[in-house]
């Protein structure tokens, strides 16, 4: 089953609508963008998640201010980059570079979009088998799907995988 | 996610279905607080919670909306 059906016409839409018009005039206008659909579901089995190991994937702009590049969050193109860092971070640690949400939220309380602690506890008391060593961190601004096919979810799946994670929980942004 | 049990939760409902999760709570929740208010631990735990119980059934489900905001 294919991430996004139809891939190539939804390709074709954007290299010659909304990325044609941007490389012509320098606007981003978002009339011209064709939202990713799909009509089939993914199929999957159900997971005791008490047994499981989990992974957190989040789309905030998360990264370690100290130890890592932030996130090209003012390209207009996007930036498909991943960062990952370990999920017994503490917040003090983390900065978010990404300009499409406000940050007086996160900024206060990190957990309303990094729950770090939140799944930390749920560990402790049984409700998660186990948590994966780190964090997948993502800028979510993306607009364009087929790099999002063909580089961050590839490095998405094999990082999950190499930390041998059996299921994920994705927050967006 | 290529046998990994994956499961979501969006504050724009619209946006997410077209995608066609295979597990996905929604909120009314603003846009940069996707798992409640600030402070609010209760709330974010209990969208988390929510979330996460969603592993436990075989994909696809249709999502689950929260009353959260």
């Amino acid at each position: 089953m294919d991430v996004l059906e139809d891939r190539d016409r939804w390709n074709a839409e954007y290299r010659h609508g909304w990325l044609a018009h941007f490389q012509q005039t320098g606007e981003l206008d978002w009339d011209r963008y064709h939202r990713p659909t799909n009509k089939e579901v993914p199929a999957g089995p159900g997971l005791d998640l008490r047994a499981a190991r989990l992974v957190l994937i989040s789309t905030a702009g998360g990264y370690l201010k100290e130890h890592q590049e932030p996130f090209e969050a003012a390209h207009p193109l996007g930036d498909y980059s991943l960062r990952i860092f370990p999920t017994s971070t503490t917040f003090d640690q983390i900065a978010f570079a990404h300009e499409h949400y406000d940050h007086r939220a996160v900024n206060e309380d990190p957990e309303v979009l990094l729950p770090l602690r939140h799944l930390e506890q749920m560990h402790a008391e049984g409700e998660i088998g186990c948590l994966s060593d780190a964090v997948i961190s993502l800028m979510g601004y993306q607009p364009d799907v087929t790099r999002v096919l063909d580089e961050t979810i590839p490095a998405v799946i094999s990082t999950a995988s190499d930390m041998h994670a059996d299921a994920a929980l994705l927050v967006p942004s | 996610m290529e046998g990994i049990a994956s499961t979501l939760t969006s504050w724009n409902a619209g946006i997410t279905r077209l995608t066609g999760p295979p597990r996905a709570t929604f909120t009314k929740l603003p846009r940069g607080s996707t798992l409640g208010q600030p402070h609010d631990k209760g709330q974010q735990r209990r969208v988390v919670r929510k979330t996460l119980g969603l592993l436990r059934e075989e994909a696809p489900l249709e999502p689950i909306r929260l009353d959260e905001s």
